[in-house]
């Protein structure tokens, strides 16, 4: 079996160098690879473990790990523009997968186009369509993803429902049933943390009002985000907000969390990173220390945000860049990242032992659900959306009016150009 | 009409005492004038009666009143600081009238009195100037102003004249004493320089180490000054000192230092054989016509070392009998080193201490 | 302070000449890099402010730029969507004034105690100069704790057996002194002929002529705006309401709090260099501590509290990683227009835009500085 995988490898690598530099026949590559992010911290072990294989199957390749900390990625992206616009790209770098991506650097034409890339180690097939559409455009696709994660996950102590004498809700309807029942003993029905949570729970919601296909259409610039069907969507929203915490916007979303796991709140809806806080911070054992379920109204859809990393034009060491891509669409490259990131592949044939349970939960729904991108995380709306949706969100949390903010909201959507 | 007096003053700064249990009456209209060296207490003497100091212990009286526990205001004195200490943002005029509007004077009230002070220190047209503007006597005059408008009954000046150049200060000094003839005020005045409390007082405080040496005249302290550090303080040039034995034969004494011997004329109260201090004011030497006028026993020969010509007056050191002294004489006095001189000496004046105790002896 | 002018025509012409070439030669490397890399800079930003540049192609290698005049500023005052930028600029503003009023109060305050001499004097000097040191990130770290909603501040008065605070002060949206800023023009009108009307009767003491020129104007630009204030265009073509946003208030005693100690630093050192012969004369002069401070003391550090206050608004106008720290960069709440300004041009690849915000930040700078170095200038021709 590993002679297998070190073979399919090794194959792999000379398709690259084929494909990327002909002239240059199957010799060893050397000089040096630039990957720029904002990895460290918790994520900092995951991406060395992916310098480490890169390291021993490119011994002479010099590895600069170039990581701007700070923000969720904030100062990193705007260190990656001043670069890019100074016109020195690092050889491969981290962003969303998605319009994030797409929204800033493939309508910039910096990108590379890595369909035939793609087409060479067969990832067309390894990873679900629904992926591709999200990464990719009419014209190409454009980053190679490393991980994926669940944005619409609700998460929950079995035992404190118990108590309360609650179940979880599959919908929005049976939450607001329960929800006043909780509020009378003094629990938060929901918790909530900072700004960019509020979005985060807000994209969960109107998926769950929307549904996939509207979700779609609403990106693609076929639904108007004033349209009654979208309206809707804000006026659940005022609903959802009734029963959150007042003090939100002064909790990080693992004080949100905690907030959960100390009984203080019954639900809380977020990315699929709280497993990883809630096993290994808060040593509770999957399923039966703290469960999860789709947020309510959505499951069977599953959106995801994946980091992703692309090729940009100009980089200075193309063909280690290039090897760098297939080890991370690679199935090892793949499996030796996500469990150390508690995050999963993109891959659908990876090794799930590899994972802990809710990561092979994950990995199940991720095959057999229908997958739409995540707005909170850039996959389905560009950078400049993402931006003045702040001032949306300002808008709705001052007048409480689904119809003001939805007006809004299709401005600003018409001045970021969505859909074109 | 103020009279000030200080009984049994005590000053300690923690566990240093600076003034020494002080007794000192000043009389109404007095100018007094408190003089010694840096850190004899003198500074610190008027900022005990201003209020600024607290008072360890003894007792300060104004008119008849203690003061130790009245604040500076209501003591009703005035202060000219040694840098002036005007306000550098007010112009001339609120300088003046800080005091009285603090007191809270009408308007036309600050006015006169402002104007009135202007008017005796001549700075009426510098009214509206800020103090960087003036000149170093004409910010000394504003200081003295200020003090002026509140007609205090004690005026207080601390080192005010050290800020000025020679000339300036020997003007402003006569300044000073026409302004007290004026004004007629009681007036305390520190310094460290003799010749501002030789020509300013009518009665000179000499302190050291916190202990007054003497209180005297201006020519008392000059001619009878009561201790070795006296009669070396006040005077310029220095009194000549040397040490000496003093013999009496009969009806007459003489003094003998080293191989100079003079005749005392007057009786003094020593021991035959006693060992004193013998001082001769400089100036009590005399050379040239007024030599004659000596008798033949008080003239001497000595060997000149150097003169130096000061405009009118000379001064001459010269050695007599192994003795190394200075003369200020009259004239020019046109003398190379090495050539002898006749000299006479008034021996009338002659200071004797004791080198103990260095008290004086008469 | 310059003494009395001296004219210096011992000084040859010639000699004079040269020193001049010489010292020209020796800051002509800072005058050409400061030329460059500040003059150059801003001219550059400006430009970008009067472009388009933003949007999808914003990245691209060569990107388009072109110009459309002053479009940008008036989208971010008229605009529907500059709606979190106005609201920006309303929290600038009472950062701005807070944080002087606070730091500036306080500091002098501390200064005056301690130039009092007291016991440990140089104890809580440090103490108080120590938030200094610490930077904004760690400050905003820590007071986001002591202002979570159910601790620190909050629980302070359960010391001494009161009930709990509940003020939510980070997470609040109370605001206060709204207006509408459809009636932009009239307030700022108003505000005008307040400031006129204040300042002539301030004057009206001493210069009554002077003083009617500024009354008589003041009385009529406010009649006038009360009168036909309808007339005036709306700054909006909808109600926009802006005010005091209470969420700021915990981010001003932050601010505070770190400064308050420098200011004590900067009036110590001047109450410090103020002799003590003069605070005697002014004792002797029948001032209490109090006058002495308001008379003397005052007014000649007043270099000082000119300093204080341009430094001070200048750090009201760079609050970024304060209100980063305490409250998010998506808390329109607690926005300010620096971190709009980077979030615009670096997140929403907004260039334009974001220039556009930067030269309106820049254009307040300056209006703090510039008339304090005319007025420096002009004292020191006139010396």
């Amino acid at each position: 079996m590993k002679r297998l995988v070190l073979r399919a490898c090794v194959a792999a690598f000379a398709a690259v160098l084929l494909a990327g530099a002909p002239a240059v026949q199957a010799k060893e590559l050397s000089g040096e690879l630039e990957i720029f992010s904002w990895w460290a911290g918790d994520e900092g072990p995951a991406l060395q473990a992916l310098i480490d294989i890169y390291n021993k199957k490119n011994p002479n390749v010099k590895v600069i790990n170039a990581t701007v900390t700070g923000g969720s990625g904030v100062n990193a992206k705007a260190v990656l523009k001043t670069r890019m616009l100074g016109g020195e790209p690092p050889d491969s770098f981290q962003v969303h997968a998605g319009q994030e991506l797409i929204g800033t650097w493939v309508k910039a034409d910096r990108m590379e186009d890595l369909t035939p890339f793609f087409k060479k180690q067969g990832l067309m097939t390894v990873f679900p369509q629904g992926l591709l559409k999200n990464i990719g455009t009419d014209k190409g696709i454009w980053s190679v993803p490393v991980n994926i994660h669940r944005s619409n996950v609700m998460w929950y102590i079995p035992a404190n429902l118990e108590k309360w004498g609650v179940k979880v809700p599959a919908t929005w309807d049976e939450f607001f049933e329960i929800a006043p029942k909780l509020k009378a003993q003094g629990i938060v029905p929901l918790a909530l943390g900072e700004n960019w949570t509020v979005n985060h729970l807000w994209e969960s919601v109107t998926l769950s009002v929307l549904g996939a296909e509207n979700w779609d259409n609403l990106w693609s610039g076929k639904l108007a985000f004033d349209s009654p069907v979208a309206m809707n969507a804000w006026v659940e929203f005022t609903k959802v907000l009734e029963f959150t915490n007042a003090d939100a916007s002064t909790l990080s979303w693992q004080q949100a969390t905690d907030m959960v796991v100390d009984g203080r709140a019954a639900f809380n809806i977020m990315g699929d990173w709280a497993a990883g806080y809630l096993s290994t911070t808060k040593q509770l054992a999957p399923k039966t220390g703290f469960g999860w379920a789709p947020s309510p109204g959505t499951s069977g859809k599953f959106m995801f945000l994946a980091d992703s990393f692309g090729l940009p034009k100009g980089a200075k060491n193309r063909e280690t860049a290039l090897a760098w891509l297939a080890l991370l669409g690679s199935r090892e490259g793949s499996d030796a990242f996500n469990p150390l990131k508690g995050s999963i592949s993109a891959r659908t044939d990876s090794d799930l032992k590899k994972y802990n349970a809710y990561g092979q939960s994950a990995a199940a729904d991720f095959k057999k659900d229908r997958i739409v991108g995540s707005l909170a995380h850039g996959v389905t709306a560009n950078e400049g959306f993402m931006n003045d949706f702040a001032s949306i969100m300002e808008v709705f949390l001052k007048t409480h009016s689904p119809v003001a903010t939805a007006k809004a909201a299709q401005q600003v959507a018409t001045k970021n150009g969505i859909g074109k | 009409m103020a009279q000030v007096e200080l009984r049994d003053v005590v000053k300690k700064f923690g566990s240093t005492q600076v003034v020494h249990g002080t007794n000192l009456t000043i009389e109404d209209n007095e100018f007094i004038v408190l003089v010694g060296p840096s850190g004899c207490g003198k500074s610190t003497i008027l900022r005990m009666i201003a209020g600024l100091e607290s008072v360890s212990g003894g007792e300060i009286r104004i008119a008849d009143k203690p003061i130790n526990e009245v604040d500076p205001v209501d003591r009703n004195v005035a202060m000219v600081f040694q840098n002036y200490a005007l306000y550098p943002h007010m112009t001339v005029f609120d300088n003046m009238a800080f005091s009285l509007k603090m007191a809270g004077d009408s308007k036309q009230e600050i006015l006169r009195k402002v104007n009135e002070a202007a008017e005796i220190l001549e700075l009426s047209p510098y009214l509206n100037r800020k103090p960087a503007e003036l000149s170093g006597g004409q910010r000394q005059r504003v200081a003295m102003g200020r003090a002026i408008v509140r007609q205090p009954s004690v005026f207080l000046f601390d080192e005010p004249l050290s800020n000025l150049d020679a000339q300036l200060r020997t003007q402003m000094r006569m300044e000073l004493k026409k302004l007290h003839l004026k004004m007629k005020t009681t007036t305390i005045y520190v310094t460290h320089d003799q010749v501002e409390a030789m020509t300013l007082a009518d009665k000179i405080v000499i302190l050291k180490d916190g202990f007054i040496q003497q209180v005297g005249s201006p020519v008392e302290v000059f001619e009878r000054p009561a201790n070795r550090f006296v009669a070396g303080f006040i005077g310029n040039p220095p009194i000549n000192m040397l040490p000496g034995v003093f013999h009496r034969e009969g009806e007459s004494s003489s003094v003998t230092m080293g191989a100079l011997t003079l005749p005392v004329p007057e009786a003094r109260n020593l021991q035959d054989n006693q060992r004193v201090l013998v001082g001769i004011r400089p100036d009590a030497i005399k050379a040239g016509d007024s030599v004659t006028r000596f008798p033949k026993e008080w003239r001497f020969t000595v060997d000149v070392v150097v003169a130096e010509i000061l405009g009118g007056q000379s001064l001459l050191e010269f050695t007599a009998g192994k003795n190394t002294m200075i003369a200020e004489l009259e004239g020019r006095i046109l003398a190379r080193q090495g050539e002898s001189m006749e000299l006479g000496f008034d021996l009338n004046r002659l200071l004797f201490f004791d080198p103990e105790t260095e008290l004086a002896l008469y | 302070m310059p003494g009395p002018v001296m004219p210096d025509q011992a000084i040859g012409t010639s000699m004079r000449n040269k020193d001049r070439i010489s010292a020209f030669l020796t800051l002509l490397p800072s005058i050409i890099l400061i030329g460059i890399f500040v003059y150059g800079f801003i001219g550059n930003t400006f430009w970008i402010s009067l472009s388009d540049w933003g949007g999808a192609a914003a990245l691209a290698e060569n990107p388009v730029k072109s110009y459309v005049g002053f479009a940008n500023y008036l989208d971010l005052f008229t605009g529907f969507l500059g709606g979190g930028f106005r609201q920006d600029l309303v929290n600038a503003v009472f950062y701005s004034v807070m944080l002087l009023a606070g730091a500036i109060g306080i500091g002098l305050i501390l200064a005056m105690l301690l130039d009092n001499k007291p016991r440990g004097e140089s104890f809580f000097r440090t103490v108080f100069l120590y938030p200094m040191s610490l930077s904004f990130i760690v400050t905003g770290t820590i007071w986001r704790w002591m202002l979570a909603p159910q601790g620190g501040v909050n629980i302070l008065p359960t010391y001494v057996g009161l009930p709990p605070l509940r003020f939510p002060w980070l997470s609040s949206t109370d605001a206060i002194l709204l207006f509408n800023w459809q009636n932009l023009l009239p307030i700022a009108l108003y505000l005008v002929s307040l400031v006129l009307i204040i300042w002539g009767l301030w004057r009206l003491k001493n210069n009554p002529a002077k003083a009617l020129v500024l009354l008589i104007p003041g009385v009529v630009v406010g009649g006038s705006v009360w009168l036909w204030g309808d007339l005036l265009p709306q700054a909006l073509f909808m109600e926009e309401i802006h005010g005091f946003n209470t969420a700021t208030f915990g981010i001003i005693m932050a601010t505070i709090w770190q400064y308050s100690g420098y200011t004590m630093a900067l009036y110590l050192a001047g109450f410090t260099g103020i002799s003590q012969d003069l605070r005697d004369a002014a004792m002797l002069d029948g001032a209490s501590t109090a006058k002495y401070y308001r008379y003397i003391a005052l007014p000649m550090v007043k270099p000082i509290t000119i300093s204080a206050i341009i430094i001070l608004s200048h750090i009201s106008l760079k609050m970024f990683d304060l209100i980063f720290a305490m409250t998010g960069p998506d808390n329109g709440q607690t926005g300010h227009p620096a971190l709009n300004m980077y979030l615009t041009t670096f997140r929403a690849n907004d260039f334009a835009r974001g220039a556009a915000i930067a030269i309106i930040l820049f254009i307040i700078a300056a209006t703090f500085i510039i008339p304090y170095m005319i007025s420096s200038y002009r004292q020191r021709r006139s010396r």
